[in-house]
C-alpha cells in the first residue's frame, strides 16, 4: 500500500497497521465497533497523532498495539514483530504510558525506574548505569529516593515518562498524556516528547487537545468512531480542507463523516 | 510457555517490597495479632481462673419445698455426713450448703438469693425421676432398708426429687450440678452398704468389672487430634493472611493502573501470575509462621496448654511429609485468593468475593473432623478435603501411599487450574476495559458451550456427591433415578437450553452404518473383559479390600428387589440418561477443542469419577474412553447406547448366575482385548466421524499463536 505522505523520509515503518478492528460485546449496548478497519504506518523520528473526541478509539488502537487487547480482525506489526504471533516482543520494543501516571505507590522513583528496566529485559550489569541516566536526564535525582505516593502530579508524571523509556525502546505509545497536568507541566512534557522523536524514536500519541496535535505531531490522523477520516501533515490537511486551524479541520471531517454516516464510508488508508 | 527466572525474581522481589512497605498489612496481619493474642490467652486465662476460684468456694444455698420437703431435708443431712466423712483429698472439691427458708422459693431463685430449689414429691407410677428413692415407712427412717415386696399389696408411688435451677446463672448452674453427683454418690453408698449387709460377696463395681485400654501410643493420640485441625489452621492462615495481598495485587493494582502498565512490560502473564502466587504464599506463609512463633512464646510462658505428646507425633520426617502435602494446599489457597482478586474489579468488589471464598474454603479442609471417613474413598479425589485426611493419616502414622500420591495430585492440579483460571483473568479484556463480556460470551451458543464444559460438570459431579450421600441408604431405585433423571437428565436439559443446542447435533443423534451394530456386539463382550482386567491391574496398585467388593454388589443387587426391575434400573436407564449426558453433551464439548484421542480420554476420566468410588474408577473409565471412541469414531450416539446397555447387562446377570468374569487367567483378558480389538477395526472400516472432529494429529502450522501467550 503507497504511503500518502510524501513528506515523510522513505524508510521502512517501525509500525504497521492494517485493517485493524477491534469490536466489543457488551449486554447494554450490544456490539460495539471500536476500531473499525484502520490503516497507518509510522516511522522512526515521527511523532503520529492520533486525534478524536472521547470515545473516538484513539485509546483502544494503543492498548491494541501495546498487545493488551486483542484485535477482532487485521493485522499490525511493531519493529516487525506481529502482535498476534509474538506479543512478547513487541512488548519489548515499545514504552507504554497510560492517560494516567500508573506508578506503584510504596516504591521510590529510583526503585521504579529499576524495576521497568530490568523487567524488560535490559541487561542486568546495565540497569544501575540506565537508571542513572534517566535521573539526570529527567532530572528527579532531588526526589529518585522519595516514595512515589509523597510526590506531586508532574514528578509523577515525569518518573512515568522516565520508566515509560527505562529500557530505551524505540517505539513510544504516549495516551494523552498532558491530561490533568498544569501548563508548565504539560509544556515540559511536550519537550521530553519532541526529544524522543529527535533521537530518531517513533512515537504514537494520541490526544484530543488540538493545540498539542498542532505544535507535536509530524503526521496527525483524524479518527472518528472507530475510523480514520484524515491522515496527513498539518499542512496537507490545511491544504485539503482550505481551512487554518485544527479545530476547524477537525470539525470539518467530522461532519463529514457524520453526513456519510448513512453510506457507511471506507477509512482513509494512512499508510 | 517457559519462565524467565530474571523476570520472575524481579517481579517477585519488586511485589515483596512494597508488602513489606504497606503498613496497614503489617499493622493489621502481623502487629495486631502479635499484640492481640497474648492479651487474648492472658485475659481468658485470668477470667477462667477468676471464674473458677468462685465457683469452687461458693457456698450452695437452697430452699427446700414439696410434699416430701422432710424426706429431702433428711437425704441432705445424710449427704452432708458423708462428705464430712470422707478422707481428705478424696473430694475433688470442697462442698458447702446451705439451706435458706423462703416464702417464695422461685422467686428467691430468681433473684439470686438462692441457688437451687429442692422440691420432693412423689412420682407418678412408671415414671420415677432420676432421683427416686424406694418409698415406705422406713425409707423416711436415717437407714434405708429393702423391704420384700408383697404381691397382693398395691406399691406405694416412688418418691421423687427435683432440682430447679436458673439456667442461665453460673452460680445456680453449678450448684444444680454439684448437688446433683452429691446426691447421687450418697445414694450409691448407702446401696451399696446395704447389698454389702445382705450378704453381696462384693461391692457391685468390682463384679465382672471392666476397663478400657487404649494400646494407642501418646504421639498417635496427638497426632490424630492435630491432624485433625492441621490443614484446617492452614487454610485459615493461608486465607485470612494471604487476603490483603492478594486482593490488593490484582484488584487494588486494576484500581490503580499499574496493572495496566505491567501488562504492556516484557513479562508475560504466566511469569506475572507466579510471582504474585510465590508472594501471596511467601506473605501468608510468614503471617503463619509468625503466629506459630508467637503462640510457642507463650507455651513457654505457659499461658497455653499443650499435651507434651505433641512433639512425638511431628518428627522431624513426618514434618518434611506434611510439609510437602501441605504444599498443593497454601498454591491452591493463594490461587483462589487471586481468582478473586482477579476478577473483581475494583478492591471493594474482591472483598465482596472474599467471604464466600473463605467459606468455601474451609468447608473440605474439615473433612478430618468427620467420624468414619477413610482416605480412601471418594475423598480422595475432592481437593483440600484429600490432603486434611492424608495429614490426619500421616499424622496417625497411617501412610497410604497411593492415597496421599492420588491427594496431592488431585489437590495439585486444582491449584494448576487456578493458575490458569487467573492466567484467563489476566488476558481478559474487561480487566481494562468497560466490556463485560467477550464475542464468545456475548453470542453465546456452542462455542460458550465448550468453553463452560468443565464447570458444568464440575457442579454436576459436586451435586452428585452431595445427592449420593444423602440417598447412601435409600432404595437402590431411587438412587438412580435421583442421579440418572435429576442429575444427568436435568443436567442435560439444562445445558441444552441454556446455549440453544440442537439436541440432533448435541446429542449426535444419527444413524450410523449397519455393520457399526456388528462391530459393537462383539465389542461388548471384549469391553466387559478389558475393563475388568483394567482394574485387576490397577488392584496391584491401589487393592481393594474383597469385603468393599461384596458390599458393593450387595448395595447393588439387592435381593429384595424384582430381577426385571434390577435389569431396567441397573441396563436400560444408565445406558440412556449417561450417555446423554457423557456420549452426548460433554463429547459434543470437548470435540473441537481437544483431538479425539483426548476427547475420548477426558470423557472416559470423567465418566469415571461420576461413580464416586475409587475402586469403580479404572472400569468405568475404560468403558468411557471405549463408548466415546466409538461415538467419535460413529459420529452417533445409538451404538455407545447399545454397548452401554449390553455391557451393563452383562455384568448384572454376571453376578446374579455367579459368572466367573472377575476371575478368570490373564489369557482370557488378553483374548477379550483382541475381540476388543476386532471390534474396533470393523468400527474403524465403516466410521462416519463425528462433525467438527479435529485432526488426529496437529497438522496446523505454529504460527497461528494467541496474542496473549
Amino acid at each position: 500500500m503507497p504511503s500518502a505522505c510524501s513528506l515523510i523520509p522513505p524508510v521502512n515503518p517501525t509500525v504497521i497497521v492494517r485493517d485493524l478492528t477491534k469490536v466489543f460485546y457488551d449486554d447494554s449496548r450490544g456490539e460495539l465497533r471500536a476500531v473499525d478497519g484502520i490503516n497507518f504506518d509510522c516511522r522512526p523520528g515521527e511523532i503520529f497523532g492520533l486525534l478524536g473526541a472521547n470515545g473516538a478509539g484513539k485509546t483502544t488502537t494503543l492498548r491494541v498495539l501495546a498487545t493488551i487487547l486483542k484485535p477482532t480482525a487485521g493485522r499490525a506489526t511493531v519493529m516487525g514483530h506481529d502482535l498476534a504471533t509474538a506479543p512478547e516482543a513487541v512488548r519489548r520494543s515499545l514504552g507504554f504510558s497510560s492517560a494516567t501516571t500508573a506508578l506503584y505507590p510504596r516504591l521510590t522513583a529510583r526503585e521504579t525506574l529499576d524495576f521497568f528496566a530490568r523487567i524488560n529485559g535490559c541487561p542486568a550489569e546495565r540497569v544501575g548505569a540506565r537508571v542513572e541516566e534517566l535521573i539526570d536526564r529527567f532530572g528527579i535525582g532531588a526526589y529518585a529516593d522519595v516514595r512515589v505516593d509523597r510526590l506531586s502530579q508532574g514528578m509523577k508524571q515525569k518518573v512515568a515518562i522516565a520508566r515509560t523509556v527505562a529500557h530505551d525502546p524505540p517505539v513510544l505509545i504516549f495516551d494523552e498524556p498532558t491530561v490533568g497536568l498544569d501548563v508548565l507541566n504539560a509544556l515540559d512534557m511536550q519537550k521530553l516528547i519532541a526529544a524522543f522523536r529527535d533521537e530518531g524514536k517513533t512515537i504514537l500519541f494520541s490526544t484530543h487537545i488540538m493545540s498539542e496535535a498542532q505544535k507535536l505531531c509530524d503526521r496527525i490522523a483524524i479518527i472518528h468512531q472507530g475510523r480514520i477520516h484524515a491522515c496527513d501533515t498539518l499542512a496537507s490537511l490545511r491544504a485539503a480542507t482550505g481551512l487554518y486551524y485544527l479545530e476547524d479541520i477537525f470539525v470539518h471531517y467530522v461532519e463529514q463523516s457524520r453526513s456519510q454516516a448513512g453510506e457507511s464510508p471506507a477509512s482513509t488508508s494512512c499508510a | 510457555m517457559r519462565l524467565n527466572w530474571s523476570t520472575l525474581a524481579t517481579l517477585y522481589r519488586t511485589e515483596l517490597r512494597m508488602v513489606l512497605r504497606d503498613r496497614r498489612l503489617l499493622l493489621t496481619s502481623v502487629v495486631l495479632p502479635i499484640l492481640v493474642m497474648p492479651l487474648m490467652f492472658l485475659g481468658s486465662n485470668w477470667s477462667l481462673k477468676k471464674r473458677e476460684a468462685k465457683l469452687q468456694s461458693l457456698a450452695c444455698r437452697y430452699a427446700v419445698q414439696g410434699p416430701e420437703a422432710e424426706w429431702v431435708r433428711d437425704l441432705m443431712s445424710r449427704t452432708r455426713e458423708r462428705l464430712a466423712a470422707e478422707p481428705k483429698g478424696t473430694n475433688t472439691a470442697p462442698f458447702e450448703f446451705e439451706e435458706v427458708a423462703c416464702t417464695n422459693a422461685l422467686a428467691a431463685l430468681e433473684q439470686g438469693e438462692i441457688h437451687v430449689i429442692l422440691e420432693g414429691g412423689k412420682t407418678p407410677a412408671g415414671a420415677a425421676g432420676p432421683a427416686g428413692e424406694p418409698a415406705g415407712p422406713a425409707a423416711a427412717s436415717r437407714k434405708p432398708e429393702l423391704r420384700p415386696r408383697s404381691n397382693s399389696a398395691p406399691a406405694p408411688l416412688p418418691r421423687s426429687l427435683r432440682l430447679v435451677f436458673m439456667g442461665n446463672h453460673d452460680e445456680s448452674v453449678t450448684c444444680a450440678h454439684r448437688l446433683q453427683e452429691a446426691l447421687e454418690a450418697t445414694r450409691r453408698a448407702e446401696r451399696v452398704a446395704l447389698l454389702l449387709e445382705r450378704g453381696l460377696p462384693a461391692p457391685p463395681d468390682k463384679i465382672a468389672a471392666f476397663s478400657l485400654v487404649d494400646v494407642a501410643t501418646p504421639g498417635q493420640v496427638a497426632g490424630v487430634n492435630l491432624g485433625r485441625v492441621l490443614t484446617l489452621l492452614l487454610v485459615l492462615f493461608m486465607l485470612t493472611g494471604g487476603a490483603v495481598v492478594a486482593l490488593d495485587s490484582l484488584a487494588g493494582e486494576k484500581e490503580r493502573g499499574t496493572l495496566e502498565t505491567l501488562l504492556t512490560t516484557g513479562a508475560t502473564r504466566l511469569e506475572i501470575v507466579v510471582a504474585k502466587h510465590l508472594l501471596i504464599i511467601t506473605v501468608a506463609l510468614g503471617i503463619t509462621l509468625a503466629q506459630v512463633a508467637n503462640l510457642l512464646v507463650y507455651v513457654g510462658l505457659k499461658l497455653v496448654p499443650v499435651p507434651g505428646s505433641l512433639a512425638a507425633a511431628v518428627t522431624p520426617a513426618t514434618g518434611a511429609l506434611l510439609l510437602v502435602l501441605l504444599l498443593p494446599v497454601a498454591a491452591l489457597a493463594s490461587g483462589i485468593l487471586l481468582l478473586a482478586s482477579g476478577r473483581a474489579r475494583t478492591y471493594k468488589e474482591a472483598q465482596f468475593y472474599f467471604f464466600p471464598l473463605f467459606l468455601l474454603g474451609l468447608v473440605p479442609a474439615v473433612a478430618p473432623l468427620l467420624p468414619g471417613l477413610p482416605l480412601r474413598s471418594a475423598v480422595a479425589i475432592v481437593p483440600v478435603a484429600n490432603i486434611a485426611m492424608g495429614v490426619r493419616e500421616v499424622l496417625i502414622g497411617s501412610f497410604d501411599w497411593p492415597m496421599l500420591a492420588l491427594a496431592w495430585v488431585t489437590t495439585a492440579a486444582a491449584a494448576a487450574w487456578t493458575t490458569r483460571g487467573v492466567l484467563g483473568y489476566l488476558s481478559a479484556e474487561r480487566l481494562i476495559t468497560s466490556s463485560e463480556r467477550d464475542e464468545i460470551e456475548f453470542l453465546g451458543g456452542l462455542p460458550l458451550f465448550r468453553r463452560r464444559v468443565w464447570a458444568w460438570f464440575a457442579v454436576l459431579w459436586a451435586v452428585l456427591l452431595v445427592v449420593s450421600s444423602y440417598l447412601e441408604k435409600a432404595d437402590l431405585r431411587l438412587q438412580l433415578l435421583v442421579n440418572l433423571v435429576g442429575v444427568f437428565f436435568l443436567g442435560s436439559l439444562l445445558m441444552l437450553r441454556t446455549y440453544r443446542l440442537d439436541p440432533r447435533q448435541a446429542l449426535a443423534l444419527r444413524q450410523p452404518r449397519p455393520a457399526v451394530w456388528l462391530g459393537v456386539l462383539f465389542a461388548v463382550p471384549g469391553g466387559m473383559l478389558a475393563a475388568i482386567g483394567a482394574f485387576h491391574l490397577l488392584n496391584f496398585v491401589i487393592p481393594v479390600p474383597p469385603q468393599v467388593l461384596e458390599g458393593f454388589q450387595q448395595n447393588v443387587l439387592p435381593q429384595d428387589i424384582p430381577f426385571v426391575q434390577l435389569l431396567f434400573f441397573l441396563s436400560v436407564l444408565p445406558a440412556f440418561f449417561e450417555e446423554i449426558a457423557f456420549r452426548g453433551l460433554l463429547l459434543h464439548g470437548l470435540v473441537g477443542r481437544f483431538r479425539p484421542v483426548t476427547v475420548a480420554v477426558l470423557v472416559g476420566v470423567v465418566f469415571g469419577l461420576f461413580h464416586l468410588a475409587l475402586f469403580r474408577f479404572a472400569p468405568t473409565a475404560c468403558l468411557g474412553v471405549m463408548l466415546a471412541a466409538v461415538t467419535l469414531l460413529t459420529g452417533s450416539i445409538y451404538p455407545a447406547m447399545l454397548w452401554h446397555f449390553l455391557s451393563n447387562l452383562g455384568g448384572v446377570l454376571a453376578a446374579r448366575f455367579d459368572i466367573p468374569l472377575a476371575h478368570l487367567d490373564a489369557g482370557g483378558y488378553l483374548a477379550g482385548a483382541g475381540i476388543l480389538c476386532a471390534a474396533f477395526w470393523i468400527l474403524w472400516r465403516n466410521r462416519t466421524p463425528y462433525p467438527g472432529l479435529n485432526a488426529w494429529r496437529d497438522t496446523r502450522p505454529r504460527a497461528s499463536q494467541a496474542c496473549d501467550e
